[in-house]
């Protein structure tokens, strides 16, 4: 499996205003839990947005294995915030979990049956959408990102609707992910004990301001009081 | 063909139930994908296209199909052109289309009947009319037909179909030329304002607790089909248009809608 690697990365909106995104760098490696950290209009779902290849970066490049992001695209799929989707869709969790091959093959039963078991919920499969909780909503679009087939997963804010024992369960669920050989990129708010759940963490405010293990980046952050106002 | 000549009720009965299943079914669609609003727009923006098109010996529905799509695509287009709150955009261009339909008619010498266009004449309606139902029906079928799954990824999260590959733009068009066919073919049963009941009541109903968008479609188009009927029947012994009674008869059948927990 091959690496995932944004060399010096620049995205603007506009070019009237500031970049979202200046010259960020950074290397994802396959079977490794990263955390992606940083305030609110940090460019976080920006970044992930560039690493899926939904926009294209004003700057710098994406290769995965060496190659161009264009070309492996499939590789990589992206778990959106839960506010992009509409809840009170008439579904139930095993019909959204199928549409995450909706443009690809179809998807088999064993396939749907352990994308869903992965996650948890393989007894909720024929329950509607909009009868779940919220951590369970969020446990069935992961189940429907994984039925991406994709190597490397991007999840934007996957805990923002999680009571903390819940959070506890899903970051036990994606690291079981990364252990079975996937690179999983986590964006979240989380600061503190929860980020030593994660193998690297990238603290981002437009641009890269920390990148290592977790003790590293927190003993890097506190040494520039960067914590005290930001985070 | 005889028979139905002789019979003045089966015409007006077959377009009832054609549109009482179909304006349910497609109004499923557009509750599930918020665009609801967006049939007020296309219903408002008919007017000045039949004008136009009887002004030019066309076949008035040709002309509102397009001045119903032309409104809903420049609704979008100066929403998006202009950054602005797409519902006063929209509501500015309803009340400026039928404002623009409404001097059309003397200033092209032509003569419409508004009551009818508006409100519905069902038990005017002909074979012609019956035909433009029809062919509303298959555009319907064919786009659930060929774009299922794609429809209910967009309804459900449009972004992540659009990075899946899906065409989110053309299946919006799409659906906004479908949602046009129908309200113009509606147009003799229940008029092209009041044609937002049909498409919004029985959804209500058909919605509650289905499991898929094909189950949700079915049971609106149920509901529709017997609140046309009954609409329809009570007209003919009343003696009343049945297009307004169909409306009202919607309106009672909120009573019946379980509250949403």
């Amino acid at each position: 499996m091959s690496s995932l690697i944004a060399e010096n990365l620049t995205y603007s909106y506009s070019s009237k205003i500031k970049p979202a995104l200046s010259n960020v760098s950074l290397e994802l490696e396959p079977g490794t839990l990263t955390a992606l950290v940083g305030p609110n209009g940090a460019g976080k779902s920006t970044l992930l947005n560039l690493l899926q290849g939904n926009c294209k970066p004003d700057q710098g490049e994406i290769t995965i294995g060496g190659k161009p992001l264009f070309n492996n695209r499939f590789q990589v799929a992206l778990m959106p915030q839960r506010g992009k989707l509409n809840w009170n869709f008439p579904i139930t969790v095993e019909g959204l979990v199928s549409l995450g091959r909706v443009n690809h093959s179809k998807s088999t039963c064993c396939e749907l049956e352990a994308a869903l078991q992965r996650v948890g919920i393989s007894h909720l499969a024929k329950r509607r959408l909009d009868a779940l909780s919220g951590g369970q909503q969020q446990r069935a679009l992961l189940a429907k990102t994984l039925m991406n087939q994709a190597k490397i997963f991007l999840l934007d804010e996957p805990c923002s609707a999680f009571d903390p024992p819940a959070k506890e369960d899903f970051l036990l669920i994606i690291r079981q992910l990364a252990d079975s050989g996937l690179t999983i990129f986590v964006s979240s708010h989380d600061w503190g004990a929860s980020l030593n759940s994660y193998d690297k963490v990238v603290v981002l405010d437009k641009i890269i301001l920390a990148s290592g293990n977790p003790q590293e980046v927190q003993a890097k952050l506190s040494s520039i009081n960067y914590l005290r106002w930001k985070l | 063909m005889s028979y139905i000549n002789t019979n003045w009720w089966i015409v007006p009965l077959l377009m009832t139930s054609f549109t009482g299943v179909l304006c349910p079914a497609m109004g499923t669609v557009l509750i599930t994908h918020k665009r609801l609003l967006q049939v007020n727009l296309i219903s408002h923006c008919v007017l000045p296209g039949l004008a136009l098109a009887l002004a030019l010996g066309m076949d008035p529905s040709i002309g509102g199909v397009i001045s119903g799509l032309v409104g809903a695509i420049a609704a979008e287009g100066l929403t998006n052109k202009k950054n602005q709150n797409y519902e006063a955009v929209m509501n500015t261009i309803l009340a400026g289309s039928m404002g623009f339909g409404v001097l059309l008619i003397p200033l092209l010498g032509i003569r419409i009947d508004l009551e009818a266009v508006l409100f519905g004449d069902l038990l005017t309606a002909n074979f012609s009319d019956l035909l433009r139902t029809l062919i509303a029906f298959s555009a319907f079928i064919c786009l659930l037909f060929f774009g299922y799954d794609k429809l209910v990824h967009i309804g459900l999260d449009p972004e992540g179909a659009a990075s899946s590959g899906v065409n989110v733009s053309f299946l919006n068009l799409a659906l906004g030329f479908t949602t046009a066919l129908v309200i113009v073919s509606s147009m003799s049963a229940v008029g092209i304002i009041l044609v937002i009941a049909l498409l919004s009541t029985p959804t209500l109903l058909g919605l509650q607790k289905a499991s898929s968008l094909w189950i949700a479609i079915a049971r609106s188009s149920i509901f529709g089909l017997v609140l046309s009927l009954v609409g329809f029947s009570l007209a003919i012994v009343l003696n009343l248009p049945p297009g307004p009674l169909i409306s009202v008869l919607c309106v009672l059948t909120l009573i019946f809608l379980p509250k949403n927990t």
